[in-house]
């Protein structure tokens, strides 16, 4: 790291250098000013341990949790065929996975609506069936698991591109299986890939606003997660404090939980493949 | 276990366009070295031998037992083969120790019971590769040898009936590459299997193989003896593909039968050039040639600033130093004597002659030093099904 610092000199370094300060000062200075602000409230303890704080940030992690085990479950398998797959179909799906980083999540949320909804594609039959997903806690995982998905595949899929087919076959012909060479070679070497998608991909499941608002609605306990329980605060009189409070605890979940999980992405041997 | 504990075989293997026809036989303790350039379709050999890759149709038998048979529908995966594999880069796995490494294929797959032997223990393992003190290092804190050592261990450990080496020296520096060879000998040695060697490298043929199969755009073009095969093709593909410096097409000009060698001629520029070379009987006998292709190789030819006299090799050509070009160990000097002639120095000699472009010089080798290449290729290896005991 170091040594990359002292490679930038000469005028290059010094305007580089003015940018990254002007940066960094730009995306710390919000952050600062909501915790500085967040702080200064009298009551801000009852605020985050307040009803609404805590039944919004639990439905938040419960379903921020149960969307990312439904695209590690099955994004992992997915992104190893991306990855090792050359057929023209698997490189078509690969351009076609990244659709949703690009599509804005109102827009996600009106198309689950149109599928999933009561009156949906889908959900038509589905309803008949007495089977409803739009407006449950269900629908608030569904578009959780649309946007957040391909943060997960891309990243896994570079994790195993990065893994030389080579150790696999060389594993096998030392008589371990394909199965258990995927669980002792491909996945460990893969894993800072995987961890840092996994980071981003719950990061963007836990941000999830438009696509639930539209396809999951707004209702406390049920589909009410904390970006939805801060501007449903937001828009009440006299609720910037109770805002506050609940942007401040969900930052510092957020950036306790990406942490770990960096420490967690960290390997001897990086760069070594 | 049971049958002859060698490895046999034919192949058809297709891959895109390429296609690649081969056939072995192979005994335990010994090595065959596929010789090739690039792409010839040696490692496609290797990864069908070691089931990586499947075959078209094909017949391996590895211990007497057949691991795959297209006639029989046999299909013996990779991981139940009991074939080592070394690749180039050795592929050592980076998140494991030098000790994981090799015990990564111990207590798993083939030390099931009813399959037979356990894999050796790694404390044995360890002496018998002298790794000792290394087993909690990561592979990328070993030496280039000492990965190379890991990687044959790891594959050792399993106890495999068939051992492949890709080009296993490819990685390492010149020096290194002599020692490790010898020790591959020594550790081969310890624990008789077969083993196929593919290289590109002529040196590493010499000293690993007691066979060779030159292959040429999936074709074997020639089988034998290394030093046979290599030291004197007799075909102008293998001569080629073997880096014989010198080959020329010649007019016989007189066969001498009591000195079992014969006259040619050559075009020179300016003069004919006369050679004097061993008589083509055998092969070519009953048919007297005109033309004959004849090889001289590089290092077979002496340089000499005066004129040789009183020196019994036959041939000796003056000539004119046309270029110098680094070839390690040493340079190779091209001396136009009416053809361009290749020869082999060493740089203490080309410093203490005073080699530089221009120069007037001699060429010096004996009449045995010139061999006869028949323009021919492809050897009946063609037909891979006449190897097939179906």
């Amino acid at each position: 790291m170091l040594r990359r610092w002292r490679r930038a000199d000469g005028a290059g370094g010094v305007l580089g250098g003015a940018a990254g300060a002007i940066y960094v000062a730009f995306i710390g200075l919000p952050i600062v000013a909501l915790l500085v602000r967040a702080a200064q409230q009298e009551n801000l303890w009852n605020a985050v341990t307040g009803d609404l704080a805590l039944t919004a940030l639990r439905l938040s992690i419960f379903t921020s949790v149960v969307s990312i085990a439904v695209v590690v479950a099955g994004g992992t398998p997915f992104a190893y065929l991306l990855a090792r797959s050359n057929h023209w179909l698997a490189r078509v799906i690969d351009g076609l996975v990244e659709l949703p980083i690009v599509l804005p999540p109102v827009v996600a949320g009106v198309a689950m609506l149109m599928a999933f909804g009561r009156s949906g594609l889908l959900g038509g039959w589905l309803d008949s069936a007495g089977v409803s997903i739009s407006f449950t806690t269900v629908a608030v995982v569904f578009a959780q698991v649309f946007v957040a998905a391909p943060f997960y595949i891309r990243s896994a899929k570079l994790g195993f591109q990065s893994v030389a087919r080579d150790y696999e076959d060389v594993s096998q012909t030392l008589g371990v299986s394909p199965i258990s060479t995927f669980w002792r070679i491909t996945l460990p070497l893969a894993a800072p890939s995987i961890i840092t998608g996994l980071g981003l991909s719950w990061a963007r499941a836990l941000s999830e606003f438009g696509a639930t608002i539209m396809f999951a609605g707004n209702l406390t306990g049920e589909t009410q997660t904390m970006p939805l329980a801060i501007m449903t605060a937001m828009e009440s009189s006299g609720g910037l404090d109770s805002a506050l409070a609940l942007s401040a605890l969900l930052l510092v979940v957020s950036v306790l939980a990406l942490s770990a999980l960096a420490l967690g992405s960290r390997r001897r041997w990086s760069g070594r493949l | 276990m049971n049958g002859q504990p060698g490895c046999r075989g034919w192949l058809h293997c297709r891959l895109g366009q390429f296609d690649l026809r081969l056939d072995w036989e192979l005994d335990a303790g010994e090595t065959l070295v596929l010789f090739g350039p690039s792409g010839s379709g040696k490692t496609t050999a290797l990864r069908a031998l070691a089931g990586l890759a499947r075959p078209i149709s094909g017949r391996i038998d590895i211990a007497g037992q057949p691991v795959y048979d297209s006639a029989g529908q046999i299909w013996v995966p990779a991981h139940r083969r009991r074939v080592g594999y070394l690749t180039q880069q050795y592929h050592l796995f980076p998140h494991l120790t030098l000790a994981q490494n090799i015990s990564y294929g111990l207590g798993s797959g083939w030390r099931n019971p009813r399959t037979g032997n356990p894999g050796a223990g790694l404390e044995e393992i360890l002496d018998a590769f002298q790794l000792r003190g290394l087993e909690e290092r990561f592979p990328w804190e070993l030496s280039g040898g000492q990965q190379q050592r890991v990687a044959l261990a790891r594959a050792m450990a399993t106890q495999p009936q068939l051992l492949l080496l890709d080009e296993p020296f490819s990685a390492l520096d010149a020096g290194l590459r002599r020692s490790l060879r010898h020790e591959l000998r020594v550790a081969l040695a310890r624990r008789p299997i077969p083993v196929v060697l593919v290289t590109h490298d002529r040196e590493e043929a010499l000293s690993m193989g007691d066979k060779v199969q030159v292959i040429d755009e999936g074709r074997t073009i020639a089988r034998g003896l290394p030093i046979e095969v290599l030291g004197q093709p007799g075909q102008t593909a293998v001569a080629r593909l073997v880096g014989v410096e010198n080959l020329f097409r010649m007019k016989v000009d007189s066969r001498h039968p009591r000195d079992g060698t014969m006259r040619l001629s050559g075009e020179g520029d300016a003069t004919p050039v006369m050679l004097e070379a061993p008589l083509d009987d055998g092969a070519l006998d009953g048919v007297a040639a005109d033309w004959v292709t004849v090889g001289i190789r590089a290092s077979d030819i002496i340089l000499s600033s005066d004129e040789p006299v009183g020196s019994s090799a036959r041939n000796r050509l003056p000539g004119t130093v046309s270029r110098i070009e680094a070839r390690p160990p040493g340079y190779l000097v091209e001396l136009d004597c009416g053809i361009p002639l290749h020869c082999q120095v060493t740089g203490a000699s080309l410093e203490e002659m005073g080699i530089r472009n221009g120069q007037r010089l001699w060429a010096v080798f004996k009449a045995s030093s010139c061999f006869l290449v028949q323009e021919s290729a492809a050897e009946g290896a063609g037909d891979p099904q006449g190897a097939s005991p179906n």
